[in-house]
């Protein structure tokens, strides 16, 4: 057992830490929010020419074999700067689905370009009435000949627009809420019958609301078994979580430490706010709580990465405890910052914002605290 | 980065688990000579009765991980009883302020655990605000001993203690943090009166010490003269991290599961109560975090470099993690922890679930208030400046 991480993590970690510091100040990472798509495309590029896509796939896939750990750090760092590309919806949950699932061809066809940012893969999971159960489907996808034609509807699927295919989990068989009878299905974005509404989320993120209308998809594109796509998906969305939380404690680790700095500079009462004892406390449960669930996250991402779905509860822990506790810490940075956590200007409310977006992806605290204890 | 345990790490366990089970206590056996026995079978294994002293004074230089995979099966099991005072608080602070003289006097005893110490560190008008003490120690004309008088309060296990480490009032002139002497004496002579404290639970382990015109020889002293501040924090910092008690913690909520599973509710027990059940899923959470939290801190510490900034919490989660886990066994009595007699009723663990609930409320005052850890907190590990305005 340890914690220490290798020369090449190490080296990744820097090279990332340097880009979002370089690249991620508030006003930048604005503007970068308000081009097409929500993003920027040079920066897309850039961490593609780095070699951060290639990360998680294995060696076979073009990849550099690396697993949820080498994951975490990026996302440790990208939490930091509240990095817009959608690394997450692309290589984490779209690229996870098509390694684990895809045939030998389609791996072939899709994860060289998803690894070189050619390609932007998006998971479309969630429906109006399924709130955070992966098994509650009603999209259905029928057979007919070599293809299946899917219609339903997908909810708050993170940079659709932008995205070359979606992955799409469907009814198969089954009734509305059985884990059996779920597929899993690549789907290219521009296939006749996909439409989609597009939005900004409230962290200045992108989402879409997507429709599906006979759209036909060759059988080729099953991920994984038909009818076993639950298995998959649970899988994909492990990793999600895993990936959301990093990001997450860098975020919660930014947020103790821009309240420490400001309340030592604001004076109120002829003091700086820090010296108060009060306020002090709230900043120690603060860190406290973010080292808590840095923790957690080092546990649940070492357990994932040792023993893959066994380590299921544990990352039920982990979602809970970075939910309940960044938004505790959130609402402390917001609370000390005064009038100022309340505005645009400064990074507090920003960081709070996606704190609150990332506790709703993949179930919230509630949700993960009755999986844990049932 | 990774969890698994390696070849090495899984063959120390076994022979950790063959070393507990081979000398395991016998029902019917003397206690005492098998407590004795067993310390001196953990020290023939290579310093295993002392995990947490350095090889040079004959600890064993456990990794982490062997550090983490002894608390686990010792905490799984039952080892003699052991008090903190003498190898975990004292012994540190001998090795690195005392003279060789001192070492070799004292070390010894401490190890076999024939010296039981108690710790003399809070006086009525010193609790919190520990440097405030007023117990006296004046040097005679000699130069030769101090005499010392004064009051200590809250003296865990003085009862049954041989020997104190006590802190003095040596000057009063400057700083109350100068000015302060750590000496060593022993308990059974003249001048040295112990009164039991009873404390919410019923139980007697703290006491309130008189010292009375009691001669300590200036070879008793540990560092120089008024200097006693720095000896007092070190060994703060041991008692801390001590008293987190992660793996016993992780044992006494497997038993609070238990224990909840046998308390019937309706057609089933309490653990089908949704609302229990959450604050037990809370409690396990935060446990599971603050195990890792403490594997990062050993980590840290064997990697040579100074405690992480995590290992401060460590205190402050562990004791809040005690005293969920002992209210919650109280809660799960019911009714029944309210039986207090000699004759108890309903469930077995009812009544000493309650007693366990009032005697774990002092967890958050002693080795410094949770106040007081978050202060100091804030102050050496955040760096929160204080205007002094």
């Amino acid at each position: 057992m340890n914690f220490d991480l290798t020369e090449e993590q190490q080296l990744v970690a820097d090279s990332v830490s340097r880009f979002v510091s370089d690249n991620y100040h508030l006003e930048s990472r604005q503007e970068y929010a308000a081009e097409p798509g929500g993003f920027k495309k040079e920066h897309w590029q850039t961490m593609a020419e780095l070699g951060w896509f290639g990360m998680p796939f294995s060696e076979a896939d073009g990849g550099f074999g690396g697993d949820q750990v080498d994951t975490m750090i990026i996302m440790e760092e990208f939490g930091k700067g509240l990095v817009l590309e959608p690394f997450v919806p692309s290589i984490v949950l779209g690229g996870g689905a098509v390694k684990r699932g895809g045939s030998d061809a389609l791996r072939a066809a899709i994860l060289p370009g998803v690894q070189d940012g050619s390609l932007q893969l998006t998971l479309g999971y969630a429906e109006e009435q399924s709130r955070f159960d992966l098994n509650d489907v009603i999209t259905s996808a029928k057979a007919d000949g070599d293809d299946f034609v899917i219609n339903g509807q997908k909810s708050m699927v993170a940079n659709a627009e932008t995205a070359s295919h979606i992955v799409v989990s469907a009814r198969t068989s089954g009734g509305q809420m059985e884990t059996d009878g779920i597929t899993l299905f690549l789907v290219p974005a521009d296939a006749e019958g996909v439409s989609m509404d597009s939005f900004p989320t409230v962290d200045g993120l992108r989402a879409s609301e997507i429709t599906f209308k006979d759209v036909r998809v060759s059988k080729d594109n099953v991920l994984g078994d038909v009818d076993q796509g639950h298995g998959l998906l649970h899988e994909v969305v492990l990793d999600g979580i895993l990936a959301h939380c990093a990001e997450a404690v860098g975020t919660m680790e930014m947020l103790y430490k821009d309240t420490i700095e400001y309340t030592q500079e604001r004076v109120q009462f002829d003091h700086p706010l820090s010296d108060f004892q009060v306020l002090q406390h709230r900043m120690v449960d603060m860190f406290m709580e973010y080292e808590q669930c840095k923790s957690m996250l080092l546990r649940a991402t070492m357990e994932v990465a040792a023993s893959g779905v066994d380590a299921t509860r544990t990352v039920h822990a982990l979602k809970h405890l970075v939910g309940k506790q960044s938004i505790f810490v959130g609402e402390s940075a917001v609370q000390l910052h005064g009038g100022m956590g309340m505005t645009e200007e400064l990074r507090i409310g920003h960081y709070f914002k996606r704190l609150l977006v990332i506790d709703a992806q993949f179930g919230n605290a509630d949700y993960h605290l009755q999986k844990f204890a049932a | 980065m990774d969890i698994d345990l390696s070849t090495e790490d899984l063959a120390f366990e076994k022979e950790v688990r063959e070393f507990l089970d081979g000398n395991a206590y016998k029902p019917g056996e003397d206690y005492n000579a098998w407590r004795m026995g067993w310390f001196e079978a953990a020290r023939e294994k290579g310093g295993w009765d002392v995990p947490k002293w350095p090889q040079e004074f004959g600890g064993p230089g456990w990794s982490p991980t062997q550090h983490y995979i002894w608390q686990k099966e010792t905490a799984s099991r039952t080892t003699p009883w052991d008090m903190p005072f003498g190898t975990v608080m004292l012994a540190p602070m001998l090795m690195q302020y005392g003279t060789k003289e001192q070492q070799e006097r004292f070390l010894p005893d401490i190890r076999s655990r024939k010296v039981n110490w108690c710790q003399g560190y809070s006086e009525p008008g010193a609790g919190s605000d520990l440097a405030n003490l007023k117990t006296k120690a004046e040097l005679t004309d000699d130069g030769q001993h101090y005499i010392v008088n004064g009051t200590k309060i809250w003296t865990t296990a003085a009862h049954i203690a041989d020997w104190i480490f006590c802190l003095t009032r040596t000057d009063d002139s400057g700083r109350k943090q100068e000015g302060i002497t750590f000496l060593l004496f022993p308990m059974n002579q003249e001048g040295v009166e112990v009164k039991p404290i009873i404390t919410l639970g019923g139980a007697h382990s703290v006491n309130m010490v008189h010292i009375t015109d009691v001669k300590v020889p200036v070879e008793n002293r540990v560092g120089e003269e008024n200097k006693g501040w720095a000896v007092a924090k070190g060994l703060l910092q041991h008692e801390r991290t001590g008293i987190a008690g992660i793996s016993n913690s992780i044992v006494a909520l497997e038993n609070l599961k238990q224990k909840a599973g046998t308390v019937k509710r309706g057609n089933g027990s309490l653990m089908d109560d949704p609302g229990f059940r959450k604050k037990i899923a809370e409690l396990e959470i935060d446990l599971m975090a603050t195990e890792f939290t403490e594997l990062r801190s050993l980590a840290s510490a064997s990697a040579g470099t100074a405690p992480g900034p995590e290992s401060s919490i460590l205190k402050l989660k562990g004791t809040n993690i005690q005293q969920r886990t002992n209210k919650l066994t109280m809660e799960a009595g019911g009714l029944y922890s309210a039986a207090w007699g000699d004759k108890t009723a309903g469930p077995g663990f009812a009544k000493a679930g309650t007693a366990g609930y009032l005697a774990s409320r002092a967890y958050t005052i002693y080795g410094g208030a949770s106040e007081v850890q978050r202060d100091v907190i804030a102050k050496n590990v955040l760096g929160i400046k204080r205007s002094g305005k």
